[in-house]
């Protein structure tokens, strides 16, 4: 089988050199040959397709059957590993999960080269595109990181993989995430190729819609899969910690969401040609920068499960990469002239400049922050720590602007919206908002009562502090003044906590995008409701079936505002740490905790110790939680904790199992309650489900349930757009 | 329409000013800027790491420099200077460190301006005025009539 996988992947390289050698060439001659030469080049990369799945399948089996033969399975599995752990090797180490980046990438590239009727020429110099990416990741497996690499002597027992990694999220959060990476790479091929070849129209952004869509949802779920396996596995009491290689993730899901929405600029208006070309080009390089931080060891992680030199060779690529897009550009640029000119800064193709803005900055400062060790250690000799408090005062403020413009864009007409517009949309939403931001007041949601006041509801934790940079433009601005005596003032300031009023201000902010949504709805439902004779549930739908992309959409938005509203909670989580001897009792928020028993077992992967905790709610007995934590083996007795969590609509209890007291052998618990952490899945639950609706396709006819005949309004009808579009 | 943002001004003021700290959320704040040493790459309140040999003595070097020191800063460079470095993940606003700060809001400034220089470009010029509708010129005006004249039948 080794040999078998090694032969698949030395002739996955040559094929996929054929599709990149002979599709330049194809793209060069445009005659006759030139097409026939082209279709070689396509049967060679969906051959590629077969050679590369060959050699991940005899990895597979190589793992399934314990050929510990193999260094890598030696290295990620062991006998007593669960079959889909087995499974999960695969991708569960460098050789591996760079093998599963080539079949991914050679498995997109199989489907865009079977649909490649859609059209034949701009289809040729994408496979040409992806041939070349290819060509990178086949070197890399074949040279560099071969995961067939065979052993002197064949070991008894292998080292087993990753405890962290043994959990049943973890067989599917790394396919999703390489499926959300990978699949990026589609709609740059597809750029890079219109601009190469200087294709008119904006066809190359219909086609790669679904594409990137389709890769935006699996990105989705995978970032979101990852921060639930830190949740339930790490033992933080937390889901998102800004780690390295989480913000890696990160990166393509903000430039791809910027894509997403400018896109529908150059569709409707012919407009920001260049700035989605180069939004494509820097999210598929921020995929391999992803790839790059958690495969390289260059950064220190609780993700990056491989250290290696294989560094310099993404960094080449991307030097390579950015050469050959800009050179492409500078080359093609006259092609990309915008068609039309912004009417007015009140409209909706201003909201997306600066919903553009906005995305771009979250990215830049997350960028700043993430390689900024890298940076202080070329520059000063140390890594200087940059941590979740930085990127909080830092990302927060953009993110709150963010959620206002979710809330606003809507409801702006494409063109120019007047002032009669804006106040007629935006009257109600906004009264819904501050109601419900006086309702929070009242409900004790205090921020300017300071954290004690609202500790007894929630305590704040850690997205403290004024921005310095802030502060410090302030201070700069007051050393100007003869008033200078008041700049001490400033540093008190600093040390407040805005975290309160941060959550307040995106309640209310998410609120304002519940109510602008439903205005939509409402509004547009209403038209139809006239229209069909029929109610208003009945109209919406109907409504939602002729524009599935835009009302996709804002369900999509509303998932976005209910993501918001969990990590609001994030402010108030209260955690308390503490020994539990038989009937001792733990009290956190509503919930106290009983010690009743302690327990060990001993299987073949691991041997594990547990506290028995029962666990009452105002007094009322809810359960039994049994936090654990196992040493598994075959990694030399390393430990991993198996947090029990209980999940309520509005809070989480979460309780994990610290360790034991040497000197009484009591066990230690620490607990967390953690407020609308359920929010945040079901958030995202939404979000996906809306971006899923936006790539049905729009109902055809709709029929009137009256008896004489009625002109059904099309989806452009006017009265369907915002109040106050121009003609 | 100024008094009413003088009033609003005036309520932010006292919001902010009622917000005082107390000692327990200093430890709670402060703790939150502070990273394990023991590799675990946890935050310093959040190490549950069994048996770890750092966290009891950060934490309890905490307690003792909240105490000690009224300035959050101060109690940061106390565990710089005691740990290292990497042992406080807020960088300083001071020196090197300053620019980790500096360049995102730099980098949205420079956005912005770019944004709105990019829409004044594209926003419609108010329409040229017509050739007929143009000031005209006396000495020009005064050879076309004397041409019209001379040529006149």
């Amino acid at each position: 089988m080794p040999l078998f996988g090694s032969v698949c992947l030395a002739f996955a390289l040559v094929l996929a050199c054929y599709c990149l050698v002979v599709g330049i060439i194809a793209a060069v001659r445009k005659d006759a040959v030139g097409y026939r030469l082209s279709e070689t080049a396509r049967r060679a990369g969906m051959a590629t397709f077969v050679a590369v799945t060959g050699a991940a399948l005899a990895l597979v089996w190589a793992a399934l059957t314990d050929d510990f033969s193999l260094t890598y399975v030696l290295h990620h599995s062991n006998r007593a590993l669960p079959v889909p752990y087995k499974l999960a090797a695969l991708w569960s180490g460098q050789e591996g999960s760079l093998l599963f980046w080539s079949w991914l990438l050679a498995s997109y590239g199989f489907v865009l080269r079977l649909r490649h009727k859609v059209d034949r020429r701009l289809v040729a110099n994408t496979s040409m595109v992806l041939a070349g990416i290819q060509v990178f990741f086949l070197v890399l497996v074949n040279f560099v990181a071969n995961p067939f690499g065979l052993m002197d002597r064949v070991a008894a027992d292998g080292n087993g993989l990753n405890p962290l990694l043994q959990y049943p999220e973890m067989v599917i959060h790394p396919p999703m995430l390489y499926l959300g990476y990978v699949g990026f790479s589609v709609p740059f091929a597809f750029g890079l190729a219109a601009l190469m070849m200087r294709y008119p129209g904006e066809k190359w952004i219909h086609i790669t819609r679904r594409w990137t869509l389709v890769t935006w949802i699996f990105l989705t779920i995978g970032i979101t899969l990852g921060a639930h396996w830190a949740y339930a596995v790490l033992g933080w009491g937390g889901y998102w910690g800004w780690d390295p290689v989480e913000n890696a993730s990160f990166f393509p899901w903000l430039t791809g969401t910027a894509f997403l929405h400018s896109v529908m600029m150059q569709e409707k208006r012919g407009m920001m040609k260049v700035w989605n070309v180069w939004l494509i080009f820097v999210t598929f390089m921020l995929s391999i920068l992803g790839t790059l931080l958690t495969r390289s060891g260059l950064v220190s992680s609780v993700h990056a499960f491989a250290q290696s030199s294989i560094g310099s060779w993404f960094v080449s690529f991307l030097g390579v990469v950015f050469v050959v897009c800009l050179v492409t550009y500078i080359v093609n640029y006259k092609h990309l002239e915008a068609e039309n000119k912004l009417q007015s800064l009140v409209s909706r193709e201003s909201s997306f400049l600066f919903n553009n803005l906005v995305l771009l900055a979250v990215t830049f400062a997350i960028l700043c922050g993430t390689l900024f060790p890298i940076l202080s250690d070329w520059v000063r000799g140390y890594k200087i720590t940059v941590g979740a408090p930085w990127f909080n005062k830092v990302t927060i403020p953009i993110g709150l602007f963010l959620v206002f413009l979710t809330a606003v864009g809507p409801l702006l007409a494409w063109g120019s919206t007047s002032y009669a517009g804006v106040k007629r949309n935006f009257k109600w939403p906004t009264v819904f908002s501050l109601l419900v931001g006086l309702a929070l007041v009242v409900q004790s949601m205090r921020p300017w009562m300071g954290t004690e006041h609202i500790r007894s509801w929630f305590v704040w934790q850690d997205l403290a502090g004024f921005p310095p940079a802030l502060k410090l433009a302030l201070k700069t601005l007051f050393s100007l003044r003869p008033w200078k005596a008041l700049a001490p003032i400033f540093d008190w300031f600093g040390a407040l906590n805005l975290g309160p009023y941060y959550s307040w201000f995106a309640l209310v902010l998410s609120s304002l995008v519940f109510a602008t949504v439903a205005s939509e709805f409402i509004r547009g439902g209403r038209v139809l409701q006239g229209k069909l004779n029929t109610n208003l549930l009945a109209a919406m739908y109907a409504l939602s079936r002729r524009n599935m992309r835009r009302y996709g959409g804002y369900i999509a938005h509303v998932g976005f505002a209910v993501v918001v509203i969990g990590l609001a909670g994030l402010a108030f989580n209260q955690e308390k740490e503490q020994e539990m001897g038989l009937g001792d009792k733990l009290q956190i928020g509503h919930y106290t905790l009983i010690g009743q028993d302690y327990t060990q077992d001993d299987n073949a992967n691991y041997g594990s110790e547990a506290a028995l905790l029962d666990v009452y709610k105002d007094g009322q007995p809810i359960g039994r939680m049994n936090p654990e934590v196992r040493f598994y083996k075959a990694s030399g007795g390393q430990a991993d904790h198996k947090v029990a969590i209980r999940h309520f609509p509005l809070e989480d209890l979460y309780v994990i199992y610290a360790g034991k007291n040497p000197d009484n052998g009591h066990t230690i618990v620490k607990a967390f309650v953690n407020p609308l952490v359920s929010w945040v899945w079901v958030g995202v639950m939404l979000l996906v489900f809306g971006t899923g609706l936006a790539l049905v396709p729009n109902a055809v006819a709709v029929r009137a349930r009256v008896p004489q005949a009625v002109t059904a309004p099309s989806a452009e009808d006017s009265r369907l757009q915002p109040v106050g579009a121009s003609k | 329409m100024k008094r009413l943002a003088e009033i609003l001004l005036l309520c932010c003021a006292v919001a902010l000013l009622m917000g005082a700290d107390s000692e327990n959320v200093r430890f709670q704040r402060i703790g939150g800027k502070i990273m394990c040493t023991c590799s675990c790459a946890q935050m310093l309140l959040q190490c549950n790491h069994v048996g770890c040999p750092n966290s009891d003595q950060m934490i309890h070097q905490l307690r003792g420099a909240v105490h000690e020191y009224s300035n959050d800063q101060d109690v940061l460079n106390f565990f710089r200077k005691t740990w290292g470095v990497a042992a406080v993940v807020e960088p300083d606003t001071h020196g090197f460190e300053l620019l980790v700060w500096v360049l995102p809001p730099v980098a949205i400034a420079l956005g912005l301006v770019v944004l709105f220089v990019k829409i004044r470009q594209w926003r419609p010029r108010p329409a040229q005025p017509a050739p007929a509708d143009l000031p005209l010129d006396p000495h020009l005006e005064a050879l076309r009539s004397r041409a019209r004249q001379e040529t006149e039948l």
